[in-house]
């Protein structure tokens, strides 16, 4: 763990003091200072990043010699849940900033609550009905992300619709009030994890069940024979399908358009003639949905309502990483910090998720408004 | 001797100036809770739960204090309360084990470990605009969890650290009495009470209102934002400090686990700051005690409401939630304010029929 720490720490400095430099004597020589600035960062930190993988890896090859390579990689098909739940989580969060302007700290419970009525889907499936796992699973899968949905439209034409003129922490702090309330209320409706009131999501596909990933080996990229469960496989699959279709959503339907008026400036928008109530409810609904389906991922056995909490950490963080201001940015932070995360382990050990939420803060200390934001001027 | 100095002195009127005293009501609520632990003592049947929940009760007003000072004040909400109570208990834990250091060095060490702590942190979250404090805030207090959880030689890990009520006074490990204890929270209590007075009325307090109200003209002003800012959480991070300190020294046979110290706690300390009124000393004694003495010392009773409360410990964190968003929606100014209404009501109801009486005694005004 020391030797990580100095090496970084001397590589850190040494890009601070070329990021100097650069300010110093070169920058004048630009016409957009502010964009040149900003790209300049986002190079050191991807230089870093870069960096830190590289330490990975030597620090692989020392293990395991030539199979140094397939250790990553398998770091990585490793971390496919994880990172597929926090993309989706984050994508979320994002979309209500974006329509709401506020951070949503009930996403996590909102998710939650679909993981309960997709696991109580399942309990009054298994109880009632003759069905396969995997038409159980599916069925239970869509009930308790549509419930979500629910959750989602509810709360906002109950509560948020009505504290528009509140300030952002006012309204922040109404989330905080809906975590608490989501948190009593989930236990009671649900019932609690017990062997004699079981809430478990089955697993499609045991963990025995896997896919060799032949194309590494005839690609020539590493030698050894790697596989994947075909959980992670239809998680993969699945998660990148929603968020394409997310994204082929917001770009291309009215909706999409709506959210993105109603983002920029949500009084002009509606002066406009957007229905920016339906597309509030319709971006919660949504979040609730995504939400929903993250924790199913998260979740095959056990369901607790802390389950997404840990999550929604990593996806608030991926967000200040990313910058609200943008779709793709808290995506790619959503996939990095997992993957560092799941890479850090064999430098760091235990000290994985603190040595990745360290990094990120001192970011955040030079850089504010994240990787890809751009700096919004205040208004007086 | 004139005559002025002679109507000062006049018992009525000395009586008058101490009421009137700022401090008069922190001294009354210190003395109420004295007399609760006097009264148990004296072998008046108080229940050994609701005394401890007073105690406890107590410990988080402490920790909601600083928090006003950083929501109401700074207008700033911070998710970080539950690791920074946590780290303070550690803290205590640690030295009072591992190195066998007297309770007042702890303190003093927990007072300088806070400035620190506090303003790394606040360094960190303030960069960025005030929304996202309480995402890194939350953020921090998950490090701080992994910490505990993780730096084994100074936490123990996850079985926890046994302290017992353990502390060093004087080179001598002594045992201590949680009515002892009791005492000594209603004292710093106090204490902090006054602290939190003089901080709110001081320039200091001034200029955080007015940043609150509007960030802009307090800067035209000539206010520095972050530097006061960076003050407010300071003060916070102290006071949650503090009391992670006396929890430790009162809750009998506990010990710190990592799990404690959770998002949960911090968003009920939240809950108890917004529903009080999250501006006034006393809104947050009556929210504190709502949040969190209620529950402690009347809903977990098991012989009140037939245990129900007991079984179904949900609904009264539920309740916790709906309150934080009434208040936030349709009450801004929390319990403080309905007290006050009504307090004027009453006086004003009070001086209609005063003037009643005049009428129908002395006749009408003649003018």
């Amino acid at each position: 763990m020391g030797a990580f720490w100095l090496d970084f720490g001397i590589a850190s400095a040494i890009l601070f003091v070329a990021y100097n430099i650069f300010k110093i004597f070169f920058l004048k020589y630009f016409k957009n200072q502010a964009k040149v600035k900003s790209r300049v960062i986002n190079l050191i930190v991807f230089l870093l990043i870069i960096y830190t993988f590289v330490i990975v890896y030597q620090t692989a090859q020392e293990k395991f010699g030539d199979r140094a390579l397939a250790y990553m990689i398998l770091q990585f098909i490793n971390q496919i849940p994880n990172i597929a739940s926090l993309a989706l989580a984050t994508t979320a969060i994002v979309l209500i900033y974006k329509t709401s302007t506020t951070t949503n700290f009930a996403q996590s419970m909102m998710a939650t609550f679909g993981a309960y009525s997709a696991a109580k889907a399942v309990q009054y499936i298994g109880a009632n009905y003759q069905w396969t796992t995997t038409t159980t699973v599916i069925v239970a899968l869509f009930a308790g992300s549509f419930v979500a949905f629910l959750l989602g439209v509810f709360i906002d034409t109950v509560i948020i619709r009505y504290s528009k003129d509140k300030t952002p922490i006012g309204k922040q702090m109404i989330t905080m009030g809906l975590v608490i309330i989501l948190m009593g209320l989930m236990p009671m409706i649900f019932g609690f994890n017990s062997s004699n009131n079981p809430l478990v999501i089955p697993q499609l596909f045991p963990a025995t069940e896997k896919v060799p990933l032949t194309f590494l080996n005839t690609w020539g990229i590493i030698e050894m024979q790697l596989s994947m469960t075909k959980h992670s496989l239809y998680i993969l699959i699945f998660s990148v399908f929603l968020l394409v279709l997310l994204f082929s959503l917001l770009r291309f339907t009215k909706w999409g358009l709506g959210v993105r008026a109603t983002a920029s400036n949500e009084r002009v928008a509606s002066m406009m003639g957007v229905n920016t109530k339906l597309i509030t409810a319709l971006s919660w609904g949504i979040a609730g949905f995504l939400g929903g389906v993250a924790a199913i991922i998260k979740a095959p056995t056990d369901i607790n309502p802390a389950l997404m909490v840990s999550t929604q950490v990593n996806g608030f963080v991926a967000a200040v990483l990313g910058s609200f201001t943008s779709f793709s940015g808290p995506l790619i932070a959503s996939i990095l910090i997992p993957l560092l995360q799941g890479l850090m382990v064999s430098l760091v050990g235990n000290w994985n998720f603190t040595v990745v939420y360290a990094i990120i803060l001192a970011f955040v200390l030079i850089k504010p408004e994240g990787l890809f934001g751009k700096k919004v001027d205040k208004k007086v | 001797m004139t005559y002025e100095t002679k109507m000062k002195n006049t018992y009525k009127n000395k009586l008058k100036s101490m009421v009137k005293h700022p401090y008069f009501g922190f001294f009354v609520i210190t003395i109420i809770m004295l007399l609760v632990q006097v009264l148990r003592v004296a072998g008046v049947d108080v229940a050994n739960q609701t005394l401890r929940a007073f105690g406890k009760t107590m410990i988080y007003i402490i920790v909601g204090l600083g928090f006003s000072i950083l929501l109401g004040f700074g207008g700033l909400a911070s998710l970080g309360t539950a690791g920074f109570v946590g780290l303070g208990a550690y803290l205590l834990g640690y030295f009072t084990n591992n190195k066998g250091y007297s309770v007042f060095l702890i303190i003093l060490i927990t007072i300088v470990v806070a400035i620190i702590v506090g303003t790394v942190v606040g360094f960190i979250s303030l960069r960025i605009e005030g929304m996202y404090l309480a995402i890194i805030t939350l953020a921090i207090a998950e490090i701080i969890n992994e910490v505990f959880t993780n730096w084994t030689a100074f936490s123990n890990g996850i079985d926890g650290m046994i302290v017992n009520n353990r502390i060093v006074l004087f080179n001598k490990y002594i045992v201590l009495d949680p009515n002892v204890v009791f005492v000594a929270i209603s004292l710093a209590l106090l204490l902090m009470m006054i602290i939190t007075f003089n901080i709110m009325k001081s320039p200091t307090g001034r200029a955080l209102l007015a940043m609150r109200n509007s960030t802009s003209a307090a800067q035209a002003m000539g206010i520095s934002i972050f530097k006061y800012r960076l003050l407010a959480f300071i003060v916070s991070t102290v006071y949650a400090m503090l009391a992670g300190v006396l929890y430790l020294t009162y809750i009998p046979s506990t010990f710190p686990v990592p799990g404690d110290w959770t998002l949960n706690l911090s968003l009920l300390i939240l809950a108890a700051v917004i529903v009080g009124g999250s501006r006034s000393i006393y809104g947050i004694i009556m929210g504190t005690f709502l949040i969190f003495g209620f529950d402690l010392a009347v809903l977990s009773n098991r012989n009140n409401f037939g245990g129900y409360f007991v079984e179904h410990p949900e609904i009264s964190i539920m309740l916790n939630g709906v309150l934080i968003i009434l208040v936030i929606m349709f009450y801004r100014g929390g319990l403080i304010r309905l007290v006050n209404t009504v307090i004027a009501f009453i006086k004003r109801l009070f001086l209609k029929l005063k003037n009643k009486w005049k009428e129908y005694r002395y006749g009408p005004d003649s003018e």
